[in-house]
């Protein structure tokens, strides 16, 4: 009887095949191709998203791009690649897409591999841009994005609204902490609000989530285990900022509660704009992007802005923050050395879920300028 | 069902009671035994399924059991015997899956999908055990036994760590969700609310009277019913409750 638990385990069957179908990495194999990169780091993209379906590899110019290109995948193991692994491909013509099998056979999944230039010829936001993404538990949310005077989209903006799908169901663009209203400053805006994660969020200590809106990518991986984690801050610039200037309206809301859901009597919620512009590579010339637990403090900011107050108003009114800290250098900054972000948020402290429910900022018509840039 | 059932248990009961005024002979070859025992085992799948990698550790648990049984000898070898038992068939076991769905729930929230890593499973099952014995004894010592079994339970838990791993939400192409190794970096589930009220099974086991009145015993339980309600799909596999127990008796009559 006591060889019970050992007679199930004798039953333990052959390891089944793998049903996963990721794209850990990606990269341009060949030195010869590394001219067409600002640098020889930039030709290789590690730690790769589950929620990524779209790689992009930033490229000096689409013009110089030869015609055919290898890119190689690290996938999930036993998972295949079509077209083949490091095969040659054309990206003059936009993104090619790549189906990536699961050992089994079973499950698939797609992603399109693009080659972009750098920075767009503005950074004027009007929130105009804005797709309705069906996500998962039957919800949909406001993605935003940028198109450029070429047509061009780019997929700069990123918020925590999919990680909220994760707790939520059924809701409704408008139900999501970062969304976009029809009546912003001119034209359509975003609306930011802090809200309840659900009794799952409050499980974890995380019990509220503060509406965010920010350069660079939402990574569902460490929704749960570290989602100061999720928050990967910037894309690449090839201008040095100075000042960011833009509208808002804001309302704090009533009860300010920590981490445990106690309300902190007397601490009212304030909003936060800010934008960090920090070196993109460590001492080592590895690819560094900044998270939510070291985007203020990190060695690597070069410079930062943030706007020193938010009044509660329900009246548009105007912000101004202007970038402090040192220099950038030339050369760094010719081989897309930096990145940028410029981060809302409804809560301050929403990143160690202290905040409002309810607390509510809406920002439009936000510009970024540049050195050297005629005002 | 649950009042019909429990209706019948009542009878069944009462019918149990030595009732020397109205049939004294019967009551005159009765055998009454009192016993206590320890259950070991666990609630598992016919099959392990493959998305069950290895079992990495089984924790003894309070399955206590104590109860009453009377044996009806109708010859010299055969009779029948039925009983009522409370007791616990708990389990503790940690194991390591690859893909093995799952659903974390709390309140209005829940994240459901294939979990790699390590599971830690707690199951309790407090019930009371009616089994009913055909019996068959080789000398005076010793006696064989098998026959069905009815469990009502009273207190059951379902519940378990996640930790150490990934969830792939919904299927595994999904959102690849980091589950830490730590309190509060780990998941919770809890499928309690999921579980059978009413089990049925089978047993087989051996009694040995070692001394004039005490003896041991040893028998196994084998579940035909999963301890999980069938509609609750969360949990692919139907879990089996399959203990065996320990026990020592003593002869009150």
């Amino acid at each position: 009887m006591l060889a019970l638990p050992l007679m199930l385990a004798s039953c333990i069957k052959d390891e089944p095949l793998g049903t996963e179908c990721d794209i850990l990495s990606a990269w341009v194999e060949g030195e010869a191709y590394a001219p067409i990169f600002y640098q020889s780091t930039q030709m290789r993209k590690d730690g790769i998203a589950s929620n990524e379906h779209e790689i992009v590899f930033t490229v000096r110019s689409l013009i110089s791009l030869p015609r055919e290109v290898p890119v190689c995948f690290a996938l999930t193991e036993g998972a295949t690649i079509s077209p083949a692994n490091g095969s040659l491909q054309d990206f003059t013509q936009g993104p090619v897409e790549y189906t990536v099998t699961s050992q089994d056979g079973q499950w698939q999944r797609h992603y399109s591999i693009e080659f972009r230039e750098a920075a767009m010829p503005t950074y004027k936001f009007s929130f105009e841009n804005v797709e309705e993404r069906e996500g998962i538990n039957g919800c949909f949310f406001n993605v935003f994005y940028e198109i450029d005077s070429q047509g061009t989209r780019h997929d700069i903006w990123a918020s925590g609204n999919e990680g909220v799908t994760l707790v939520h169901q059924d809701m409704q663009p408008a139900d999501f902490p970062t969304h976009s209203i029809a009546d912003g400053y001119r034209g359509k805006g975003i609306c930011l609000n802090t809200q309840y994660a659900g009794d799952l969020g409050k499980l974890f200590n995380k019990p509220i989530a503060a509406g965010n809106l920010y350069m660079g990518k939402f990574n569902v991986n460490n929704v749960l285990f570290d989602p100061l984690r999720t928050t990967e801050f910037g894309t690449p610039i090839d201008r040095v900022p100075v000042r960011v200037t833009g509208y808002y309206k804001y309302k704090p809301g009533s009860d300010f509660t920590n981490a445990s859901m106690d309300v902190v009597p007397g601490r009212t919620d304030q909003a936060h704009i800010y934008a960090v512009f920090y070196r993109n590579q460590d001492a080592d010339g590895k690819n560094v992007v900044l998270y939510g637990d070291d985007v203020l403090s990190s060695q690597l900011i070069v410079r930062k802005a943030e706007v020193a107050s938010l009044p509660p108003t329900d009246e548009w009114t105007r912000f101004e923050m202007f970038f402090e800290g040192g220099e950038a250098d030339p050369a760094v900054l010719g081989e897309l050395g930096y990145n940028l972000t410029v981060v809302f948020s409804s809560s301050k402290d929403g990143a160690a879920f202290e905040g409002a429910i309810g607390s509510t900022l809406y920002v439009d018509e936000v510009e970024v300028q540049f050195e050297n840039e005629d005002e | 069902m649950k009042k019909t059932f429990l209706t019948l248990v009542i009878i069944y009961m009462t019918a149990m009671l030595p009732c020397n005024s109205k049939a004294g002979n019967l009551s005159d070859s009765l055998q009454m035994r009192a016993r206590v025992g320890y259950n070991v085992g666990g609630t598992a799948p016919i099959g392990i399924p493959a998305t069950i990698r290895s079992i990495d550790a089984f924790r003894l648990t309070p399955s206590f059991m104590a109860g009453v049984d009377l044996m009806l000898p109708l010859s010299s070898r055969w009779g029948v015997a039925a009983g009522v038992r409370f007791e616990n068939k708990a389990m503790d076991a940690d194991v390591t899956t690859k893909g093995y769905r799952m659903e974390l729930v709390k309140g209005d929230s829940k994240i459901e999908g294939l979990f790699t890593g390590h599971v830690q499973q707690e199951v309790t099952q407090w019930m009371l055990t009616i089994p009913l014995e055909a019996t068959f004894a080789f000398n005076r010592k010793f006696s064989l036994k098998a026959g069905p079994y009815v469990s009502i339970l009273t207190n059951s838990k379902f519940s378990g760590i996640a930790s150490g791993g990934y969830l792939r939400q919904g299927d595994p192409t999904g959102a690849k969700i980091i589950i830490g190794e730590k309190e509060g970096e780990w998941a919770t589930y809890d499928f309690s609310d999921e579980m059978r009220h009413v089990q049925y099974g089978v047993s087989a086991g051996a009694d040995w009277q070692a001394f004039r009145q005490i003896g041991i015993s040893a028998e196994l339980h084998w579940g035909l019913t999963g301890i999980l309600h069938s509609d609750f799909k969360t949990v692919e596999q139907t879990l089996y409750p399959i203990y065996g127990t320990i026990s020592i008796f003593y002869r009150i009559k």
